[in-house]
């Protein structure tokens, strides 16, 4: 494992961890998640090395700053006719400094109507939030937003 | 066996066949990341977290989602859905501790 992943992954658990439980202090073996990964890795093994493009098509909805980390919303919608030669076959949500990037992955069907996903997320520090959207044309669209996470402190 | 509550919610509440709705899958679930210490053991809380959701209409699966334990606690997933007619929605789900269940909610389009 290179240095720089190494230390980053230590260091998000940390982090993770603190967020979701504020009151744990931390100790000097600091707890890893059984399913570390970081975002270069997890875009890889979505895009099977693919070229990613930003699109305006894709739209997230998070807020710039989330009042407790432990709940922040996120709602991705992308522009598409959903017709069955023409949909959004998937859509990847990335929490790019949690220790495990990954959160949900959308597997649609023309059957969905809209190319949309909401849920509730954790993130263990301010990062960005990167939803990578796939098309049945084998496109991969993203979008991205940085949420700031106020940690510790009550109130 | 021990059910987990579980519950299925269509917006808007009145819809017509063709129109295109919200269902949201909502269940009461720790999705404990596995990074957490118990205070009092110092042990490692064992991961515990909802991985899999899958959306059926009428016995066929229109959507899947692979879930990670960075979804929050008592997690809520929304799909939109194309209504095809009156029917039967039913979604499953299955953590990484080999817990499963299921619920389900009927369709009922006005017009």
């Amino acid at each position: 494992m290179k240095r720089r992943t190494f230390l980053q992954t230590v260091g998000l658990a940390a982090a993770a961890g603190a967020v979701v439980t504020p009151s744990i202090a931390f100790a000097a073996d600091k707890p890893k998640g059984p399913n570390e990964m970081g975002i270069d890795a997890a875009l890889k093994a979505v895009t099977g090395g693919q070229k990613i493009t930003p699109s305006e098509k894709v739209h997230l909805k998070a807020p710039e700053i989330a009042e407790n980390g432990a709940v922040v919303p996120v709602t991705v919608e992308v522009d598409s006719p959903m017709t069955p030669d023409d949909y959004v076959k998937a859509i990847h949500v990335f929490a790019t400094k949690n220790s495990n990037v990954r959160t949900a992955d959308v597997m649609l069907t023309p059957a969905n109507g809209i190319a949309m996903f909401a849920t509730r997320i954790k993130l263990g520090s301010t990062q960005e939030v990167l939803v990578v959207a796939e098309t049945s044309k084998g496109e991969f669209l993203s979008a991205s937003q940085s949420i700031k996470v106020t940690i510790g402190g009550c109130g | 066996m021990e059910s987990r509550k579980s519950l299925i919610k269509i917006k808007p509440k009145k819809y017509k066949t063709g129109e295109v709705v919200k269902v949201s899958f909502m269940i009461m679930h720790p999705m404990e990341t596995g990074m957490r210490k118990d205070k009092k053991s110092g042990k490692i809380i064992p991961a515990d977290y909802v991985n899999e959701v899958k959306f059926f209409f009428d016995g066929k699966p229109f959507t899947t989602l692979k879930v990670w334990e960075s979804v929050s606690t008592n997690p809520v997933f929304t799909v939109g859905f194309k209504v095809p007619g009156k029917g039967a929605l039913k979604v499953t789900y299955k953590t990484n501790t080999g817990e499963t269940g299921e619920t389900t909610k009927k369709v009922k389009p006005k017009g």
